[in-house]
């Protein structure tokens, strides 16, 4: 209960928590803020013409204006907050399970299967995320095409177009239904949490609880189970919680600049970004195709990473110093 | 052999051991995809996507002995790696090397440029924020630093593009604009590298220089924030950890001024922990300077992928572009470390004495 108090003692924490709550919110109430009336696509819908390429303010039928195209801007706005919670959490959780594992593994069998991990993990570190993400892309694509399908990228906003003249086989199926840049993502930050679970892991073994488990005949899966992983968990959830909002905004980032993935707030920043920065485009006279998306993805990733913050310090049993700032 | 010396050997050697550890791993997600997939990484010029025919794939798995076990094939690509045969890029119609090699010096400059200023820059303000912890600067670099790091480079680039490129027009995207660079070939400009910065040197056209700062400058801006944020804070929170040590206490007992023990003795001891801190980040470094290029329309090394990503799959491309980017981090890395070594007097005394 002290940690909570801690966290709770700070107005950084009730600010995270809030902002992480609304989103939340929106993202299980999106049928009741923005009813369906139109035609949907994914979190987007249609409200006029699609070769309309005009955007138009807010009005009493689109609360936030359309994109050209007419999209609803507030639709995709509310909508698209659950694939991105989705999204995020399933990144970090992903990671964290992946990389907490492998740090417990390499760090409960010691010797040179640990020194051989670790080194593998510490090279996993120098891939810079954009190309492992193109890489793995790639990898899908040129599998599916060996298959006899055929694969173009990156038409439109909306990913890949795979087709088949006959009957896919099931793993091609497999690799259709895969998001590669969520597999990816997963793939680039399982490393911090691997080093962290396998430090904690090295020292809590030396400890004499651990010994005495070991006494009695527990099994080594047991152990790292029951004893190694609860007691190594805290840290990690912070990693995990700071991770949510950055593969929220890298998804976003990749979808902007055209390398795949599918972040709705992503595809409205891209669909808009002639009327931001071509030509005659302004700021702040069509404000509503860049501020809402903007909005959304700047606290998603403030939001998450002071959630981070407060936990660090609230998990931290020792913890006297003040993160500051 | 000088102690120096051997340090760097040492350094090289372990920097190639990394090399090759990633090498393995991604050539073991090579191949989990099927034999007739992994051909199509050897595929000679004119015979890119769909017209390889099947019998011509099966001569290529022959070839490289696709079939075999995965050392063996690790070691055939391994070897054609370091022969300089990286593929031939069917979206792209060039060799991956050349196209990679070519695009190189754009990214060096714009990475160039972005340290000049970061280094400084960052170590500076850092230094004078936690130094006296609390105070106004301290207070204007924790707000101004947390937007830094809150909001992503490629928001920032949108609203720089929006402020000074098309409100104000004083700054632009992309390498030259279109008029400068037709008249800059009309009077005979080589284009040595394609930095325009040290070509217009090179051509001795003192007037070409401040043009191509001209096109430099949003770039540099969207990556100096965001990376002197964290630079900053890095540094702010070991100066805070120095400050209150036995040494700065004795120093400034015996009379030694208070900028001067900032300036010199607090900033030695605070090399090593933020090399050390950017060198874990040299991946997340490289990754958006490859952002801010493809945003900014540079015709750097992310213009490869970029363009390989556009249309049909062309997995040689990615590849070859995913080991060069390693290779950059690697270097990166063994940068950094260098100059710690040779910056920090406690490492420096260990390297000696070793």
């Amino acid at each position: 209960m002290r940690s909570a108090r801690v966290f709770f003692s700070r107005w950084q924490n009730w600010v995270g928590l809030l902002i992480v709550g609304l989103f939340v919110f929106m993202a299980l109430a999106a049928p009741l803020l923005s009813p369906v009336v139109g035609e949907v696509q994914g979190a987007f819908m249609l409200v006029g013409r699609s070769s309309d390429r005009m955007p138009y303010p807010p009005s009493e039928t689109s609360p936030l204006g359309t994109l050209p195209g007419q999209v609803d801007v507030y639709h995709t706005l509310v909508w698209g907050s659950r694939d991105t919670l989705v999204f995020g959490l399933s990144v970090a959780l992903g990671a964290f399970l992946f990389g907490t594992l492998i740090g417990a593994v390499a760090g409960y069998a010691g010797g040179w299967v640990n020194s051989v991990m670790m080194r593998i993990t510490d090279a996993f570190l120098t891939f810079p995320v954009l190309a492992g993400v193109v890489f793995l892309q790639q990898l899908v694509a040129m599998t599916i095409e060996s298959m006899g399908g055929i694969y173009w990228f990156n038409l439109g906003f909306f990913g890949r177009v795979v087709d088949f003249q006959f009957e896919p086989p099931p793993f091609a199926v497999f690799l259709m239904h895969v998001d590669p840049v969520l597999v990816s993502l997963i793939l680039f930050s399982w490393m911090p949490f691997a080093r962290l679970m396998n430090t904690m892991v090295l020292t809590l073994k030396k400890t004499e609880f651990i010994h005495a488990a070991r006494a009695i005949g527990a099994r080594p899966w047991w152990i790292i189970r029951k004893h190694l992983i609860p007691n190594a968990v805290g840290p990690s959830i912070v990693l995990a919680a700071r991770d949510v909002g950055s593969s929220v905004i890298l998804q976003a980032t990749l979808t902007f600049v055209g390398l795949g993935g599918a972040s709705p707030w992503g595809i409205l920043l891209a669909m808009g970004r002639d009327w931001v920065i071509g030509p005659g485009g302004q700021l702040f006279n069509t404000w509503w195709v860049f501020l809402p998306a903007t909005l959304a993805i700047i606290l998603f990733g403030v939001a998450w990473n002071l959630l981070g913050d407060g936990l660090a310090e609230a998990l931290e049993p020792t913890s006297t110093v003040k993160i500051n700032w | 052999m000088p102690p120096m010396l051997q340090f760097l050997i040492r350094r090289l050697f372990a920097a190639f051991v990394s090399l090759i550890i990633i090498t393995m791993v991604l050539y073991a997600g090579v191949m989990l995809t099927p034999a007739e997939a992994r051909a199509r990484l050897y595929l000679s010029p004119g015979r890119g996507g769909e017209r390889a025919t099947e019998a011509f794939i099966n001569g290529l798995i022959e070839q490289y002995h696709l079939n075999d076990p995965y050392i063996v094939q690790y070691g055939i690509w391994i070897q054609s790696l370091f022969q300089g045969t990286w593929g031939y890029s069917p979206t792209l119609r060039y060799d991956v090397l050349e196209a990679l090699l070519d695009r190189t010096p754009v990214t060096l400059e714009l990475a160039f440029y972005t340290l000049l200023l970061l280094i400084p820059l960052g170590m500076a303000s850092g230094l004078v924020a936690g130094w006296k912890p609390g105070k106004w600067f301290d207070n204007i670099f924790r707000g101004v630093a947390f937007l830094g790091t809150s909001i992503p480079p490629f928001i920032l680039s949108m609203i720089l593009l929006a402020i000074f490129y098309v409100k104000l027009g004083w700054l632009a995207p992309g390498q030259m604009d279109i008029r400068t660079s037709m008249a800059l070939e009309r009077s005979g400009f080589i284009e040595f590298t394609g930095a325009m910065t040290l070509d217009s040197l090179l051509n001795g056209r003192l007037d070409v220089f401040p043009i191509a700062l001209k096109h430099l400058a949003m770039p540099v801006m969207t990556l100096l924030l965001f990376h002197w944020a964290s630079l900053g804070r890095v540094t702010r929170s070991a100066v805070m950890n120095q400050s209150g040590k036995d040494y700065i206490v004795a120093a400034r007992s015996r009379g030694v001024s208070e900028r001067h023990l900032m300036w010199r003795h607090a900033l030695r001891a605070v090399f090593a922990p933020v090399l050390t801190s950017t060198a874990l980040s040299a991946a997340g470094i490289i990754t958006s300077l490859f952002i801010v290029e493809i945003i900014f329309g540079l015709n750097g090394i992310s213009q490869v992928i970029l363009i390989s990503m556009r249309s049909y799959p062309d997995a040689p491309a990615a590849l070859g572009f995913t080991v060069y980017s390693v290779i950059m981090v690697i270097g990166l890395m063994f940068i950094l470390d260098v100059l710690q070594a040779l910056l920090d007097p406690r490492v420096r005394s260990e390297v000696l004495n070793q």
